[in-house]
């Protein structure tokens, strides 16, 4: 009983990390309509200005956090700039976007590791407590942090996203782009807030990884592909779904350990995003059929 | 001096020629953009070293390594039939980490991370591979005869319905050709090259591991074949000399090889990225990457 217990906290720490990597990937997705799967290495790369700023420039950790958000959000508006607003305005696929956007994930994964190098960083922010006992299974404090922010956010970005303007805008967008033209929504103004804010979830991610665990230059790429898989499993096409899928993730993961050697875990995710690729490409709850 | 790492030079250069013409005809002329590409690599490169090591002769490793790759190409292809663009991309990319994460995990054959030391060079009947020259010697008989087949696959009728396929496959398939039975067979074709540049690929270097057939590989050989152009041999051919001398000429450059080994893939990315921005269609090639 008490490992089952402690098998679902792990799984829903683990998910609540992957669904913020992929509400923020799934709100560019649907905003842009592709795949910006460069966004991996933007949660890397929030990692290490948290990194910068609160262990080489020795901010205090809030100040920390603060530019670390923005600096992340950023990064996500830059890369779109520079990027792929002018791809988008030579009319390239969605193929070449993401050729694209692979090469940007390995762009910022090697300057990381160009600047700081290829060995783990740890944060000591929190020393490390002994874990609360609860029904036999065992919870670190930051690990509660972690668990409560991931659903702060998403209650936030709820609310952002049915009650703001600007939220309402972008679902208008992601709904029919052309229909929301015609009735005055400027859309590139949305793809930019879009980045900001995708990229702004992205870095807390960054932040509570960085936190919780520690990190390395090649981190990006494998966050990228869990949160992609969180996505394709509960359903590209809205953010909602993929926060769930990224649940789901993380207990399938940490449940199928329980059965297989740990090493496979990485594994479990790649098998699953290739068989719902194949067979189930619109996601558990996605309704709308999108293979092209 | 310098002619022994001249002749290791060749040697890369030959053996990522046939990597990067064989994707090529997927991506180029058929238009599919196959991101588990070096997942095929790997398989050939794992399956020729593991024979080998078992006794089985060089001459049969090399070609069940093209064989068993061009039969995962196929898979591939029968597995993403119905997918297009960029989520046909997606899973093929999907099935590049499945292969990552079975080389790294079934340890009881691949070793795992340890990798797979001490392959050795071809022994072709009586014909003892040792040294570098003789292996580079070979090797140009087996790129040249590759990219002689490949060339007059893409020049024969069957290249031409691939460009067909490309340009327009709803048209194609119109016209009642079997649009599914091309892609399997380009993709057994170009798995089965990739296959015997991997099984090139391990018995040169001697030592394999999963990480030599992921990511950082895939960008390496776009990089080449979006360089030299889609549906373009002759531009492939130029981008594998451009970019592997390039890289190599990197490792001169008065920096340690913690900068250098990065400093080589934010060269590859640049490069990728400012072709797709400025020039889809490469050095060489005759059409668009789209």
């Amino acid at each position: 009983m008490s490992l089952l217990l402690q098998v679902a906290i792990n799984g829903l720490i683990a998910g609540s990390i992957y669904a913020l990597v992929s509400s923020g990937f799934s709100l560019i997705y649907n905003t842009n309509k592709f795949m910006h799967f460069a966004h991996g290495a933007s949660v890397a790369v929030s990692g290490y200005f948290l990194y910068g700023f609160f262990a080489i420039i020795k901010l205090n950790f809030f100040y920390s956090l603060s530019l670390t958000l923005i600096f992340s959000a950023l990064l996500g508006l830059l890369i779109y700039r520079i990027i792929y607003l002018p791809l988008q305005n030579r009319k390239a696929s969605n193929v070449i976007l993401l050729i694209a956007s692979i090469s940007i994930l390995i762009l910022l994964q090697n300057l990381i590791l160009l600047l700081f190098g290829a060995n783990v960083k740890d944060i000591e922010f929190v020393e490390v407590k002994k874990g609360l006992e609860f029904f036999g299974a065992v919870i670190t404090l930051t690990q509660i942090v972690i668990l409560l922010t991931a659903v702060l956010f998403f209650i936030f970005l709820y609310f952002f996203m049915n009650k703001t303007i600007l939220g309402k805008n972008m679902r208008a967008v992601s709904e029919n782009k052309e229909l929301a033209s015609i009735v005055g929504i400027n859309s590139r103004k949305i793809s930019d807030f879009s980045f900001l804010i995708g990229s702004f979830l992205g870095g807390a991610a960054g932040i509570l990884i960085a936190v919780e665990q520690n990190i390395t230059p090649t981190m990006g790429t494998i966050l990228m592909i869990k949160g992609f898989t969180g996505a394709v499993i509960g359903g590209i096409s809205s953010v909602p779904a993929a926060v769930l899928g990224s649940y789901l993730l993380g207990l399938a993961e940490n449940f199928g350990i329980v059965f297989l050697p740990s090493g496979y875990k990485d594994a479990i995710s790649f098998v699953l995003l290739f068989l719902f690729l194949l067979f189930r490409p619109e996601g558990i709850i996605g309704g709308k059929r999108r293979t092209k | 001096m310098i002619f022994p790492y001249l002749i290791h030079i060749l040697i890369l250069i030959g053996i990522y020629l046939i990597l990067a013409v064989s994707l090529n005809l997927s991506l180029g002329y058929a238009g599919l953009l196959s991101l588990g590409h070096v997942a095929l690599f790997g398989i050939g490169a794992y399956t020729s070293a593991l024979l080998n090591i078992n006794g089985v002769p060089f001459v049969f490793s090399f070609l069940l390594a093209g064989l068993l790759a061009g039969f995962f190409g196929f898979l591939l292809a029968f597995a993403t039939g119905k997918l297009k663009g960029d989520y046909y991309a997606l899973a093929s990319l999907g099935f590049a980490f499945v292969v990552y994460s079975l080389l790294l995990n079934l340890t009881e054959i691949t070793r795992g991370p340890l990798g797979i030391p001490g392959i050795s060079k071809p022994q072709i009947f009586g014909w003892a591979i040792k040294d570098n020259f003789s292996y580079l010697i070979f090797l140009a008989l087996v790129c040249f005869v590759s990219i002689f087949l490949i060339n007059k696959i893409v020049n024969s009728g069957f290249g031409k319905l691939l460009g067909a396929m490309r340009d327009d496959e709803t048209g194609l398939r119109i016209l009642g050709k079997d649009t599914k039975k091309l892609k399997y067979k380009t993709m057994f074709v170009s798995g089965f090259f990739a296959g015997i540049s991997g099984s090139l690929f391990a018995h040169y270097i001697g030592f394999i591991d999963p990480n030599t057939f992921y990511i950082s590989e895939l960008v390496l050989i776009l990089t080449i074949v979006i360089l030299g152009g889609i549906a373009s041999l002759k531009g492939s051919i130029t981008a594998t000399f451009v970019v592997i001398v390039l890289s190599e000429l990197m490792r001169f450059l008065p920096l340690p090889s913690a900068i250098i080994g990065p400093g080589r893939q934010i060269v590859y990315a640049i490069v990728l990225i400012i072709i797709l921005m400025f020039r889809p269609r490469g050095l060489l090639g005759r059409i668009d990457l789209e």
